[in-house]
C-alpha cells in the first residue's frame, strides 16, 4: 500500500513539469506581458520599466525564465506575486479557506441530495417520482453553471432574502462570534446551491444506475429469499456495494475542492482562490497562475489517489499491491 | 492629543461627528506602499492615510500649503525651502518633523552597493549608480537624471536642491507622499523597504500604517473589504474648533466590477459611486427611492482620438512599417484636416454617449479650465468642405471610392481596444464619417496589450483609436506625449530629432514649460502647443465623457468642484450617525 502512494505521488514530478512548461509556453505566445498595460500610463519614467524587465525577467527568453523558476521552486521557493509583491504562498493561504470552504459545503450538499434520490428512484424504477427526477438531472446537467450563478444573483437581488455576493457582511467584524457565524453561512446558501447542483444531477444518476445494477444481482436474490427484511437487504446489501463507483467521483470532485469554483467565484465576487486566479491570469502575473495551477494538478493526483484507497478500504475485494 | 498649532481650519460649516460611509470599490487594492502601487484602487486607498507638503487647489488648480504651510523659491529657481506646520503629530502619536521628509527624500535615492566591497554598483546601460529601491516616485523625482538634494534646516524646515530650474516641482515632487521615519527606517536599513506595507502588513499588522491623513487603517480582508477609521490626531478643525474628520468610520466593499459597484449604489448600499456616462440613466430612476443625487461635474479629463503611424523607415524585415502611398496620405497634413473636418463629434455625443459626453477639438480638455485653449482652430462636421480639402490634395472621387493622384483607392485599418464599448461604438461611428468620404475604414477590436505592442513596438499598424486619462493638471505631466523623443507621442515615438519642425517647435515650447515659473507665460506657451496640435491634426480628438458621482442626500457640506469632484473635502463631509 505504502509502495502504491508513493509511486502515484512520484508520477506527479513529470506531469507538473510538462504543465508548469506548456503555461510558460502559453503565456509567452499570449500578446504583451505583465509591463504592457504599465507601458502605456503616462509618467511612467523609461527607466523604470527597464529595471523592472530586468528584475523579473521578462527581458530574457521564455525557456531561460522557465530555467530560473524550476531552480527557485526545486528549493521550494514560488516566487512573488508581481501586482501584490507577496510571496505567491502567502497570497494562495490568504484565499484558501474561502474557496475550500465553499466546495465542502457545496460537495456535502450534493452528497446528501444526490445520495437518497439515487436510491428512490432505483428502489421506485419506472415511477412518477423517477421520472420526474430524471428529467430534473438531465435539466440541471444541461444549464451551464455560470448561467445559474446569474440567476442566484438575480434571485438574491429580486428577493433581498440572500446576500449579493461577498462572503461576509459589512458589519462583520462588529458582530458576535455566533452572529459572526451565521453572517458567514447566510453568505454561503447561494453559491453552495448553485455549484452543487452541477453535481447533484451527476451523482444521482450514477447512483441510481449502480443501485439498478445490484439489485439484480444473484446475492441480493438469496437474501431475499433468506427471509432478510427488504429495509435491510437494501441498504446493507445494495447501497453498500452499490456505493463503490461514487466513491472514485468523489476523488474527482475532491481534485476540484480549491479550482472548481472558478466561474460561480467569479460571477457571485465570492473572495476565493478562483478570484484571484482569474485576475492574475488576466494580468499575467506568471508566479500565481503557475502557483495555482501546480496546487490544481496536485489536487487532482491527490484526490485520485485517495479514492482509490478509499476504495481499497470499503471493498476487500480491491488490491492496491496486485498492480505492482 | 491637543490640536496643533498650525491647525488648518477649513472653511465650512461645522457639523456633527461619527458617521459611517460606506463604498464600493471596483478591484482588489494590490499594496498600500506608495513608492510600487501602480493601479487606482491601492492609489486610493494610500491616499487616505499619506499627506504631501504640498497639495492642489481642486477649484482653482493651484498649488497650496498642506503638511507645509508656506514656502518660498530662491531667485535661480533651484532652492525650495518648505516651512512644516508646528506641533503636527503622526497618527500613532510621533512628532512629525522635517527629518520624515529628509527620510522620505534620501530613502528614494539610496544607493545598491556591492555586498562585497561596499561601493555603488554602476548601470551599465545607463553609467549611473543602480538604486537600491527602484520605483515610480524615485525615477519620477530625477531631474534629467540628476538627484534633488534634500537637507534639514532645523525641525520643521526642510530645503531642496534641484539641479536645474524646473517649475512643476512644486506640485510634483511637494506632492510626494511623506513617509515616518520611526516605522520605515528599519525597512531601508534591512533593504526591503519596497516588501514594506504590502497586503500582508494590512492584514496582520494594520495599526504598522502610521499617516499624517484623515483617516487609517483598521482592518483589511482580501477580496472582500477595506475599514477606514478616523486618525485621532489629524491637522484640520473646523471654525467651532472640532477637529477633523467628522467620519467615524469608512467601509470599502470589494467587488468584482463597476457593474457590480454601480448596482450596489444603484440599490441604496453605498452612499458614494463614481459612475460612467453610459450608465447615468438606468441609476437615476433609483434616486429618489434610495434619496440620491448625481452630481454633472462636466467634461472630464480623459479625451479620445485617432491617429495615423507616421513611423518612418522599415522594419527588421526590411519592410516599410506603412505602405509608401499611405505613408504619403498620412504624412499630408490636410489628409489629416479633411478627416479632422468629417468626423460628427456631436453625432458621438448623442449617438454613442447619450449626450452625457463633450465634444474635443484640441489637446486639452475643457475641464481643466486654466490651461484650456478656447480659441484653436476648429475642424467642426463638414463634409462638403472635407471634401475640398481632399481635391485640393489631390485625391479624386471615382464613382463612391476616394483615391489618390497615383490611382490608389483610400482605404486604412483602424484599430481599438475590444473591452471598451464606448471605444469600439465611437470607431464605426469614426468609419461611417469616412465612408461619407468615399474612404474605406477596416476596423479591427483586438486586445489591449496587442495594440500596446503594436504602437510601440512592432509599429505594425495603420491607424489606431485610443484615450488618455487625466494625469496631473500641469502641461508639464503631458511631456511624454508632446514631445517628440516621449514613449507616447503616439504617432512616432521616440524619435532621435524631430522629425518635422512643428514637432521642434513644441519640443521648444515644451521645455520652456518646464522652467518658466510664470503661470501667464506657461500658459501662454501651452496655448501654443494647443494652436499647433490643432492645425497639424496629428491627433485626431473625438470626445470627452461627462463626469458623473452620486452621492447620498444624507451628506452635509458636499461641495463639487471640477478637479476634485465630490470627495476631495472628504474630512470636512459629515451625516447624522445611523
Amino acid at each position: 500500500m505504502f509502495a502504491f502512494i508513493l509511486r502515484r505521488l512520484f508520477t506527479l514530478i513529470p506531469l507538473l513539469l510538462g504543465v508548469t512548461l506548456l503555461v510558460f509556453l502559453l503565456l509567452s505566445l499570449a500578446p504583451g506581458d505583465f509591463l504592457t498595460p504599465v507601458k502605456m500610463q503616462r509618467d511612467v519614467p523609461e527607466q523604470l520599466i527597464a529595471e523592472l524587465e530586468r528584475e523579473f525577467g521578462l527581458d530574457r527568453p521564455w525557456y531561460v525564465q522557465y530555467g530560473y523558476w524550476l531552480a527557485n521552486v526545486a528549493r521550494l521557493n514560488f516566487g512573488y506575486s508581481w501586482s501584490f509583491k507577496v510571496p505567491v504562498v502567502d497570497l494562495i493561504g490568504s484565499r484558501l479557506f474561502s474557496t475550500f470552504l465553499l466546495s465542502l459545503t457545496s460537495l456535502l450538499f450534493a452528497w446528501c441530495i444526490a445520495i437518497p434520490l439515487g436510491v428512490l428512484a432505483a428502489i421506485y424504477k419506472d415511477s412518477i417520482f423517477d421520472r420526474v427526477s430524471s428529467f430534473l438531472a438531465y435539466a440541471a446537467l444541461s444549464i451551464p453553471e455560470f448561467f445559474l450563478a446569474l440567476l442566484a444573483v438575480w434571485f438574491a437581488a429580486t428577493s433581498g432574502w440572500f446576500p449579493i455576493g461577498g462572503a461576509t457582511s459589512i458589519e462583520h467584524e462588529f458582530l458576535s462570534p455566533l452572529g459572526q457565524l451565521f453572517d458567514r453561512l447566510h453568505h454561503l446558501v447561494l453559491p453552495t446551491v448553485v455549484l452543487g447542483i452541477g453535481g447533484i444531477a451527476g451523482l444521482m444518476r450514477i447512483m441510481r444506475a449502480n443501485f439498478l445494477d445490484t439489485i439484480r444481482a444473484d446475492y441480493v436474490q438469496t437474501a431475499r429469499a433468506k427471509g432478510v427484511p427488504e429495509g435491510r437487504v437494501m441498504f446493507v446489501h445494495v447501497l453498500r456495494n452499490a456505493i463503490n463507483p461514487l466513491i472514485s467521483a468523489f476523488g474527482f470532485s475532491f481534485s476540484s475542492l480549491l479550482s472548481g469554483a472558478l466561474i460561480v467565484e467569479i460571477v457571485m465576487n465570492y473572495p476565493g482562490l478562483g478570484n484571484l486566479i482569474y485576475h492574475s491570469l488576466l494580468r499575467e502575473d506568471q508566479f500565481v497562475v503557475l502557483a495555482a495551477i501546480m496546487l490544481s494538478c496536485s489536487m487532482l493526483v491527490i484526490g485520485n489517489l485517495v479514492a482509490d484507497v478509499l476504495l481499497a478500504w470499503s471493498d476487500p475485494r480491491i488490491r492496491l499491491e496486485s498492480r505492482d | 492629543m491637543p490640536l496643533p498649532e498650525d491647525a488648518e481650519t477649513v472653511p465650512f460649516p461645522p457639523g456633527q461627528a461619527g458617521a459611517l460611509f460606506v463604498s464600493t470599490q471596483p478591484g482588489d487594492i494590490a499594496t498600500l506602499n506608495p513608492l510600487i502601487s501602480e493601479d487606482a484602487s491601492s492609489s486610493s486607498a494610500i491616499a487616505r492615510f499619506l499627506e504631501g507638503l504640498t497639495t492642489l487647489d481642486t477649484e482653482t488648480g493651484e498649488v497650496i500649503p498642506n503638511l507645509a504651510k508656506s514656502w518660498e523659491i530662491s531667485d535661480d529657481g533651484l532652492r525650495y525651502t518648505f516651512h512644516l506646520r508646528q506641533g503636527l503629530a503622526w497618527s500613532d502619536g510621533h512628532p512629525f518633523t522635517a527629518d520624515d521628509v529628509l527620510f522620505t527624500w534620501e530613502s528614494l535615492y539610496v544607493k545598491e552597493t556591492d555586498p562585497v566591497t561596499g561601493d555603488p554598483v554602476i548601470d551599465e546601460a545607463t553609467g549611473r549608480p543602480r538604486l537600491r529601491f527602484p520605483s515610480r516616485p524615485a525615477f519620477a523625482q530625477m531631474i534629467e537624471g540628476e538627484e534633488v538634494k534634500a537637507e534639514a534646516l532645523d525641525a520643521h524646515t526642510i530645503r531642496l536642491t534641484l539641479p536645474q530650474r524646473y517649475s512643476p516641482f512644486l506640485l510634483f515632487g511637494g506632492g510626494l507622499n511623506i513617509l515616518p521615519r520611526h516605522i520605515l527606517e528599519p525597512y531601508v536599513k534591512a533593504g526591503t523597504l519596497l516588501d514594506a506595507w504590502s497586503i500582508n502588513t494590512a492584514i496582520n499588522r494594520p495599526g504598522e500604517l502610521v499617516g499624517m491623513g484623515p483617516f487609517l487603517l483598521e482592518s483589511y480582508r482580501p477580496g472582500e473589504r477595506i475599514v477606514f477609521h478616523r486618525n485621532p490626531n489629524y491637522w484640520k478643525r473646523d471654525s467651532a474648533g472640532n477637529r477633523l474628520p467628522y467620519i467615524q468610520r469608512i467601509i470599502t466593499r470589494i467587488v468584482g466590477d463597476t457593474n457590480a459597484s454601480n448596482v450596489a449604489f444603484a440599490r441604496g448600499l453605498t452612499d458614494a459611486e463614481s459612475i460612467q456616462a453610459d450608465n447615468v440613466t438606468w441609476i437615476s430612476r433609483a434616486a429618489d427611492t434610495f434619496d440620491f443625487t448625481i452630481h454633472d461635474l462636466g467634461p472630464s479629463s480623459s479625451t479620445s482620438f485617432v491617429w495615423f503611424n507616421l513611423k518612418a523607415g522599415d522594419d527588421p524585415d526590411g519592410k516599410p512599417f506603412v505602405a509608401p502611398h499611405k505613408q504619403k496620405w498620412f504624412n499630408d497634413v490636410r489628409f489629416r484636416q479633411a478627416l479632422s473636418q468629417a468626423v460628427n463629434r456631436q453625432g458621438i455625443v448623442d449617438g454613442v454617449f447619450a449626450g452625457r459626453a463633450t465634444a474635443l477639438h484640441g489637446y486639452v480638455s475643457p475641464k481643466n479650465a486654466f490651461w484650456f485653449n478656447p480659441d484653436i482652430r476648429r475642424f467642426d462636421h463638414d463634409p462638403a468642405r472635407a471634401r475640398a480639402l481632399l481635391a485640393e490634395a489631390g485625391f479624386t472621387l471615382r464613382g463612391d471610392r476616394l483615391h489618390d493622384a497615383d490611382g490608389n483607392p483610400v482605404e486604412f485599418t483602424l484599430m481599438t481596444n475590444n473591452n471598451s464599448n464606448l471605444r469600439t461604438e465611437m470607431a464605426t461611428v469614426f468609419a461611417e464619417n469616412m465612408a461619407a468620404l468615399g474612404i474605406r475604414v477596416e476596423l479591427q477590436f483586438i486586445d489591449f496589450n496587442t495594440i500596446v505592442r503594436r504602437i510601440s513596438e512592432s509599429f505594425n499598424y495603420e491607424g489606431a483609436l485610443l484615450g488618455l486619462g487625466g494625469g496631473a493638471p500641469d502641461p508639464y505631466a503631458s511631456k511624454d506625449i508632446l514631445m517628440s523623443d516621449g514613449r507616447l507621442h503616439f504617432w512616432q515615438p521616440q524619435q532621435a530629432s524631430p522629425a518635422t519642425k512643428w514637432e521642434a517647435r513644441i519640443d521648444d515650447l515644451m521645455r520652456d514649460i518646464g522652467r518658466e515659473f510664470d503661470p501667464a507665460k506657461r500658459r501662454a506657451a501651452f496655448f501654443e502647443v494647443q494652436e499647433i496640435m490643432a492645425e497639424q491634426q496629428p491627433l485626431i480628438f473625438l470626445v470627452t465623457a461627462n463626469d458623473y458621482v452620486g452621492l447620498r442626500n444624507r451628506w452635509q457640506n458636499v461641495h463639487p468642484t471640477p478637479l476634485g469632484g465630490v470627495l476631495w473635502n472628504f474630512e470636512a463631509l459629515w451625516a447624522e450617525p445611523n
